[in-house]
């Protein structure tokens, strides 16, 4: 079936290197924009199609190769001053930059890329040679061209080369910004239009065949998986590792001769110490290793983030607004899945900043602001945490408006918007159903919504959090653990059984007693801080004989509800190594451990525990019981 | 003449391109065999370690292939190794500057085994015929 057969390591080596390479040149590109003659910038881009040509070569990827010799030689005589960066060469070029994307996205899935569109390659062809170069005949927009040109394009693949030589000689260069946008101007301007989905899909490479909609993640996951198979760590990490699990070694040697000691009846006071020192060593050292370890699937996020500017730069184009996108904290690592993960919230994050967050250019300079708006992009490690930030410079969140809306959506009643907060009310666009009024869906080709966004960082065990300030901007804070493999857990017990807890979700703890249990609305509540908080006792949860009422309360949140779990012990809290019982998977439980003491815990999806508890009669008894204990 | 012992010095920013050169240096039984990524780093180790053989690509950042080539040329002790420059590049006058800065062979990417042994092959004929001259 593959095209590739027998050369798979090598295909997975160049995807992922040249992916990386091609991220880079589309960032470059970005900055090309802004410095259209920085010679050092014009190399690196050669150097870059340059270099994937090479290793195509290689792959036989013939029209692959093709389409970058023919890339490069236009960077070529870019590079040596024959040609100047103009609007409608760059058009081209980032046309080109995304087909070779495009092309890289059927390599994954093995197969020979097909020509790239013949268009696309007369276009080069022209700006290589210097010759005028303007968007082809489909791409002249009826709508904002003058009428001329419209019909012309209407008759289809004969454009107006009189108009188009207009347009690129001596005007394009004056009118490229676009407000100044003359009828003329607009041809230009509007030239590589498309719509922001496209825009998106080109960007991220995702492939043609993925139709907007839920079906579409099997086949692309499919064909990521298989990449997702290598990772590419520093050989300094992997060293350490190394060298960690020798001295490991040793000390399992020395143990080994200690043991033979003891048994042979040596347990003097030496031969003790000795234990004694080499089992802190160990406990060191496979501390160590467990660390190099999760080193090793740590990557720098900038490899993320280098999609992005492109991303908000296309989007921001086709929207008509000056946006930059600012990166920050590339060097920050994340483990290797999270980025992948990751990708699409932030994707949609940037585009809800760039649509909704920022002002048009005339919004911005009535409210005083700069024409051009700055959206932040940028990571962080606080603590045992990864923080990220989407930041928007534009109009913020209003409120009151967010209430209004999801009343009017039926989301929330009047009351429960009456006594919503502010920071309450921004997370209402974080409901399924939620949309603001221009946002029609799909941008990012699958029809990701905020509440989408939200599910996938929780998926993380992470959460997200939003700050606005009216008029001033939004952000987004998404805030995740270093590692999906270590669980902070709390360890709670029912009898003698302990459970584990994700410490994530704790807020508090607080002894249950039997006079603050009060029945509302059939259901046994307690009221905390003024908030009236459900109380689920876990053994109902679990189906257990609910035999008592709890002494303990958790009080956990959720991202739906705040609850307040019943339990009969706490045991600690602990770094749980998760193992996930695949094949085998009983309803609410995310996985086991094993506690210091051998003994094995399991780990509580509280999330699939809560939809289980369909059956609720248990909470009536729990009121019951709860009285029964107040009047004893 | 061709020693499989020979120590290769494989030059090239991009790691596929590294990887692909040495596992064909490995089919034609060369396993002797290290790795740098541009023309500075090479010449600091064909400088810290005795090399027999430089295979290096053109473009890379730093210090590019011509450039090794030549500081090659001008170092007394670096002066007679063979060095092979693979390239993209087919052109002309990049194949006549590769010549006249004293390249051993020239080799456009992509190749084979085959093709890589025939250049190898010959250079190694060259040197015998100087080294018996």
């Amino acid at each position: 079936m593959s095209d590739f057969a027998g050369m798979e390591d090598l295909l997975q080596d160049f995807l992922i290197e040249a992916g990386d390479l091609l991220s880079g040149v589309d960032n470059k590109l970005v900055d090309l924009e802004r410095s259209p003659d920085d010679r050092g910038l014009l190399n690196e881009i050669f150097r870059g199609f340059h270099t994937i040509k090479g290793g195509a070569g290689f792959l036989n990827a013939t029209e692959l190769v093709t389409l970058c010799h023919l890339t490069e030689n236009l960077f070529d005589n870019l590079r040596n001053g024959e040609l100047a960066v103009t609007p409608e060469i760059m058009d081209v070029i980032l046309a080109a930059t995304a087909t070779v994307r495009d092309m890289f996205a059927s390599l994954e899935q093995g197969m020979q890329p097909t020509a790239a569109d013949p268009d696309l390659i007369a276009r080069l062809r022209q700006a290589i040679a210097g010759e005028l170069v303007a968007g082809s005949a489909e791409e002249i927009p009826a709508p904002a061209a003058p009428a001329a040109a419209a019909s012309q394009a209407a008759a289809g693949r004969a454009p107006d080369w009189e108009l188009l030589h207009g347009v690129v000689t001596g005007v394009a260069r004056v009118v490229q910004p676009v407000r100044e946008a003359g009828p003329v101007a607009a041809v230009v301007a509007a030239a590589p239009t498309c719509p922001p989905e496209e825009v998106i899909k080109a960007a991220v490479g995702r492939r043609a065949t993925d139709k907007p909609g839920s079906q579409v993640s099997t086949g692309r996951r499919e064909g990521e998986k298989q990449r997702d198979n290598s990772i590419r760590v520093d050989t300094t990490r992997l060293d350490q590792v190394l060298n960690l699990s020798g001295e490991i070694g040793l000390t399992k040697n020395r143990l080994t001769a200690l043991r033979s000691d003891i048994l042979s009846g040596r347990n003097d006071n030496e031969t003790l110490h000795s234990l004694d020192i080499a089992v802190s060593q160990l406990d060191l050292l496979v501390s160590d290793l467990q660390n190099a370890v999760m080193k090793t699937r740590m990557q720098p996020i900038g490899r993320l983030f280098q999609k992005y500017p492109r991303i908000a730069r296309d989007l921001a184009r086709s929207m008509g607004k000056d946006v930059e996108l600012v990166l920050a904290g590339e060097e920050t690592e994340i483990d290797k899945t999270m980025i992948e993960d990751l990708a699409d919230p932030i994707i949609h994050l940037i585009r809800n900043a760039v649509d909704h967050g920022v002002e048009d250019a005339a919004g911005r300079i009535a409210s005083g602001k700069p024409e051009k708006s700055i959206v932040r992009l940028e990571a962080r490690q606080e603590g045992d945490h990864i923080v990220i930030l989407v930041a928007d410079d534009g109009r913020g969140m209003n409120a009151e408006r967010l209430r209004a809306k999801a009343v009017e959506k039926g989301l929330i009643t009047d009351e429960e918007s009456n006594s919503m907060d502010e920071r309450q009310s921004f997370n209402l666009v974080f409901l399924p159903g939620f949309s603001m009024a221009a946002q029609v869906s799909d941008v990012s080709g699958r029809g990701v919504g905020m509440d989408v966004v939200r599910t996938n960082i929780q998926k993380l065990n992470g959460n997200i959090e939003i700050q606005s300030q009216l008029g001033k901007g939004t952000t987004f804070v998404i805030s995740l653990p270093l590692t999906l493999a270590i669980l902070p857990v709390l360890l709670v017990r029912l009898g003698d059984q302990p459970f584990a807890v994700p410490l994530s979700m704790v807020r508090e703890i607080l002894p249950i007693e039997a006079k603050e249990v009060q029945e509302v609305g059939g259901r046994a509540t307690m009221v905390v801080r003024g908030e009236v908080l459900p109380i689920m006792p876990l053994a109902g949860l679990l189906g257990w004989p609910l035999e008592r009422a709890p002494y303990y309360g958790v009080l956990m949140q959720t991202a739906e509800m705040s609850f307040i779990l019943g339990i009969d012990s706490f045991a600690g809290r602990e770094d749980a190594v998760i193992k996930s019982l695949d094949d085998f998977r009983p309803k609410g439980v995310a996985g086991v451990t094993t506690l210091s003491n051998g003994q094995i815990v399991l780990i509580l999806d509280m999330k699939e525990l809560l939809g289980s508890a369909g059956d609720q009669r248990w909470l009536s008894r729990m009121t019951m019981m709860a009285k029964q204990v107040a009047t004893a | 003449m061709s020693d499989p012992k020979m120590k290769f010095l494989v030059v090239d920013d991009f790691s596929t391109m590294r990887r692909i050169v040495r596992n064909l240096l490995k089919e034609l039984g060369f396993t002797n065999v290290d790795e740098a990524e541009d023309g500075a780093v090479a010449l600091q180790k064909l400088n810290s370690a005795p090399f027999d053989f430089v295979v290096t690509d053109w473009n890379m950042p730093n210090m590019d292939g011509l450039t090794l080539l030549q500081t090659i040329r001008q170092t007394p002790h670096l002066r007679h190794l063979p060095v092979l420059m693979v390239t993209a590049e087919a052109k002309k006058e990049n194949i006549i500057a590769a010549a006249q800065a004293g390249a051993s062979g020239y080799i456009v990417k992509p190749f084979t085994a085959a093709t890589m042994s025939e250049k190898l092959e010959k250079i190694f004929e060259k040197m015998g015929k100087k080294a018996t001259a």
